[in-house]
């Protein structure tokens, strides 16, 4: 198992490596810099200096190495957008809200998820299978900003109970909360759903019947379990998803996370913010996954003993 | 004396063992150990064997569907071992196979008039309508009307696809079929069909054919030789009746014991052998016993002449 | 009271394309102690009959009706979920086919069989474990107490379906019920299991259903045959007298074109045509479309099981009541 788990990790800092040049190139393949976009046009004399300034005048292989050794010592550069601060503290800053926002949407909305999908599957066909799904397709095609539209709508302004926007006191997240919550209480419902349908067809599970176990036993104990583990391994990389913020439910909620920013640093050529984000979210997700296969690999006993498939 | 169809070399696979976790790479697993075998012409040499015994692979090393670790195939005394992909082309069309499932066997998509024309498309013989005319005369000959060319797959049962998988196999007039387990998924009371239609095609077309099972008694009606295999290697090699009356080697008299016999009068309660024991039971001649020489200088155990063309693995000594 | 009551059980399944007719009018019965051999090629409705009978079907889409359908003298179409729950494992046990998919891979062989004990007995885990280290013990398993901490697929197909053998007797059941036990099985394992399954029941003294396709697991295990096809039964008959002299055409047909019988290579008798499609099974009598005896009468009358020897029955409009025994099949 830990040589399983080093190798895992070697090979995650090759990802991250390759990915964060390809990053970089592509970043700097979109024509103009982050001077160019401004109403007032820069002498050009000012704007060399401003360029030279900033290392903006130097090869590209030049400009990444300087950057990774940055990042190495964990030095993200400014933001050229708010030169005052560091990318670094921005990023901690802004990352609150939407880590709390979708961290929680994704907690609450999983289980919810998985209940809905559990009860469709156990109740196949019935009336409450076909609303269980129709919801979670509804959830899924639905666009997010919409959601939050019509959450908006009916509680904030038709029934008055809940306030559209904020930060501050929990009472304005709940809202926020619950449109995040729509993609994993979609997603985890069909997942849900065709993981335990799968299982109950399963022969041992007929067997399991035959021994004479009640069905209670049956369901809880042994379909849950088998069904359980693919489940458990997507919740990382979803949450990663979910957890660093979605333009559309920060700007309607008025939420100062870091959606806004992804979409910013690159209107604004703000490379430094703009690699940070990337190389986040690629760290985040390497991560993830690392942890879900380590994760899968606990719980499924074929992989635990013998390591693979006889 | 002829060439024979098929011939086995001391025919070898190893499967590498795979990076698990916690297990250093050792020599991996023998699947087949320097095996030999002839399929003379006309002839039914019946490979068996149980799960383990490397029959299926060896099926699929003569058929070169799988690369050989080492050892030589002979396909008519060529020695096509290591022919490439194109070269081997040729080749083919002399070897065809039919294999267990025949739900798989068959594409779901094409008519079976399609199916069993294809090969000769493969092989760019006769114009399309010549080829259509084959299948269907092919069906006929299978036992099928021929109006089934237009029919897919799913619908026929189990044994009619069978017979379309042999009419496949056959349509390019092959010299060697290899059948794996033809017979295996199919019903009782469907199996003898196969196995005449098996036996009355072999007939006619003087086909040399390789018939791997693990029944013996569906080989017990069809087969010329039979050949026993256990862990990867040939233990006893004889003449069908020889090895039906007269077993030498201790896995194939277990194998003949534990074969349920149909008459509940001849119900007995039986003693079984541990593989250790089999394997540690390994019989014991002395040279002067022998038909011929041993082939090897050695106390190892190896394949040694009985009289009557009967081949027992064995250990030579006094 | 007969351990095993079937009256004219009909088994159907609502599919897309239609009705499927699994079991259309099947009766036979068991008695303590007895062995019983069911013979069925598929679409024969063996298992199903089976299943049926300790309600394993689900419901819908199955439809179960009966005149009787008891086990140990209890309903089973009547009976509350409890009643069966308690039926199962206790009373009759099943062991299946194939045994790698027959067990759950998370739990491990210990395990899932303290958990059948306890289900019917109040005894501690410990206990139960320790009980199952004992039954693995007693169906020839070498270091059972390690074994019994293996997961499912760290055994072979014998192994496991060994383990599923002492699963079955955890609960010292009355009857065993074994739907192709062996089928997927090597011919050598094949064998142990048979014998093991045969001096378990002489040791125990408890029924025993033996559901196969093969012939000669049947001549080798049980005392009693039914034959099944197309759904229904077609004879019936004390082993050593389906053998010797059958009465209807399928088991005369069946007989005959088991290959390996006789030395030498031979062409083999045949049986033309193929199984019955259960969604679409023939009229009259099933095997009337492969039957060498068929006349036009077999298409339109279904044949009643009828006794036409002492202990024997037949379901066959041209097999007529007897007082002697026919002459015996070459």
């Amino acid at each position: 198992m830990l040589s399983y788990i080093v190798r895992r990790t070697l090979s995650m800092l090759v990802t991250f490596v390759v990915v964060s040049v390809v990053i970089f190139l592509m970043m700097h393949a979109i024509t103009g810099g982050p001077f160019d976009g401004y109403d007032m046009p820069l002498p050009d004399n000012i704007r060399a200096r401003l360029m030279a300034q900033l290392g903006l005048d130097q090869p590209i292989w030049v400009q990444y190495l300087r950057y990774m050794w940055g990042v190495l010592h964990f030095d993200f550069g400014v933001p050229y957008q708010s030169p005052g601060e560091t990318v670094l503290s921005l990023i901690a800053q802004a990352w609150v809200p939407s880590l709390t926002l979708g961290g929680l949407g994704m907690i609450i909305g999983a289980p919810i998820g998985i209940l809905l999908g559990t009860t469709a599957a156990l109740n196949r066909n019935s009336p409450i299978d076909y609303l269980a799904s129709a919801l979670a397709t509804l959830g899924l095609t639905i666009p997010v900003f919409v959601i939050s539209m019509l959450l908006i709508l009916i509680f904030a302004v038709w029934l008055g109970w809940l306030p559209a926007d904020g930060w501050g006191e929990p009472k304005k997240w709940i809202l926020p909360i619950m449109a995040y919550a729509a993609v994993p209480i979609a997603t985890y419902a069909r997942y849900a759903r065709s993981a335990v349908l799968d299982t109950l067809n399963k022969p041992f599970v007929t067997v399991l019947r035959a021994k004479g176990l009640s069905e209670r036993r049956v369901i809880f104990q042994h379909v849950m379990r088998n069904s359980a583990i693919p489940m458990v391994t997507i919740f990382l990389p979803m949450f990663v998803g979910i957890a660093t913020g979605s333009i559309f439910v920060e700007a309607m909620f008025r939420v100062p996370g870091l959606g806004a920013f992804f979409v910013s640093s690159i209107d604004k050529r703000d490379y430094p913010l703009e690699m940070a984000l990337m190389l986040l979210l690629t760290m985040m997700f390497c991560v993830s996954y690392l942890i879900s296969d380590v994760l899968y690999a606990v719980l499924n006993p074929r992989i635990r003993i013998d390591g693979g498939e006889r | 004396m002829t060439t024979p169809a098929l011939e086995l070399r001391r025919l070898t696979k190893r499967f590498p063992a795979r990076g698990r976790i916690g297990t250093q790479g050792d020599g991996g697993f023998l699947a087949v150990d320097r095996v030999d075998l002839t399929l003379p012409r006309n002839r039914v040499v019946a490979l068996v064997g149980e799960s383990g015994s490397g029959k299926t692979t060896t099926g699929l090393l003569a058929l070169r569907l799988l690369g050989a670790t080492g050892g030589t195939i002979l396909l008519d005394g060529e020695d096509i071992t290591t022919l490439n992909p194109k070269a081997m082309k040729a080749y083919r069309r002399r070897m065809q196979v039919v294999f267990q499932d025949s739900y798989a066997s068959l594409d779901p998509m094409m008519t079976l008039g399609e199916i069993i024309a294809e090969p000769l498309g493969i092989h760019g013989l006769l114009t399309a309508a010549e080829r259509r005319d084959q299948a269907r005369r092919w069906l006929e000959k299978v036992g099928l009307d021929p109006s089934y060319a237009s029919r897919y797959p799913h619908e026929l049962s189990g044994g009619q696809r069978q017979r379309v998988s042999v009419a496949r196999a056959l349509v390019l007039g092959p010299t060697v079929l290899v059948a794996d387990e033809p017979t295996s998924a199919l019903d009782v009371s469907v199996k003898a069909q196969i196995i005449n239609l098996l036996q009355d095609l072999q007939a006619d077309m003087g086909l040399s054919m390789l018939f791997i099972s693990h029944d013996l008694s569906v080989v017990r009606s069809f087969a010329d030789e039979v050949v026993v295999m256990f862990r990867g290697r040939v233990v006893e090699r004889a003449p069908a009746d020889r090895i039906f009356d007269d077993a030498r080697h201790p896995y194939t008299r277990a194998l003949l014991d534990a074969v349920p016999v149909a008459d509940p009068k001849a119900r007995r309660r039986r003693k079984f052998l541990t593989a250790e024991e089999i394997a540690a039971a390994t019989p014991r001649f002395a040279a002067h016993e022998l038909e011929r020489e041993p082939l090897l200088d050695t106390a190892e155990p190896q394949l040694v002449a009985l009289a009557g063309s009967h081949y027992v693995e064995a250990v030579v000594g006094g | 009271m007969r351990l095993v009551e079937i009256e004219d059980l009909h088994v159907s399944f609502a599919q897309h394309e239609g009705l499927v007719q699994a079991v259309r009018g099947v009766s036979f019965s068991l008695d303590a102690g007895e062995s019983l051999g069911i013979v069925g090629e598929s679409g024969s409705g063996k298992s199903v009959t089976c299943s049926a009978l300790l309600r394993l079907l689900r419901e819908p889409p199955a439809k179960i009706t009966a005149a009787t359908l008891k086990l140990a003298g209890e309903d089973v179409l009547g009976a509350r979920n409890r009643t069966i729950s308690n039926l199962r494992g206790r009373i009759a046990a099943m062991v299946f086919q194939d045994p790698m998919t027959s067990l759950d891979p998370v739990f491990t062989i210990g395990h899932q069989i303290a958990e059948t004990i306890r289900a019917h007995q109040k005894i501690s885990k410990k206990d139960a474990f320790d009980r199952a280290v004992d039954l693995l013990r007693r169906v020839e398993i070498k270091n059972p107490a390690s074994i019994a901490r293996y997961y499912p697929h760290q055994l072979s197909g014998g192994m496991l379906q060994r383990a599923m053998i002492a699963m079955a007797l955890s609960c010292a059941p009355k009857v065993l019920i074994a739907d192709e036990p062996t089928t997927a099985l090597d011919v050598t394992i094949q064998a142990q299991i048979l014998q093991l399954i045969k001096d378990i029941q002489a040791e125990t003294g408890m029924g025993l259903v033996m559901i196969t396709h093969d012939l000669g697991v049947v001549a080798e295990t049980v005392d009693r045959v039914v034959v099944m096809y197309g759904g229904r039964v077609m004879e019936t008959g004390p082993v050593e007298a389906i053998f010797e002299a059958p009465l209807h055409p399928y088991t005369k047909a069946l007989l005959g074109s088991m290959p390996g019988q006789v030395a030498g290579k031979r062409r083999l008798v045949e049986i033309p045509g193929a199984s019955p499609n259960p969604a679409h099974p023939p009229s009259g009598c099933p095997f009337h479309p492969r039957c060498p005896m068929a006349t036009l009468e077999c298409r339109e009358i279904e044949p009643r099981l009828e006794e036409k020897l002492a202990g024997r029955s037949a379901a066959c409009i041209h097999v007529p009541a007897q007082q002697r025994v026919p002459e015996a099949v070459a």
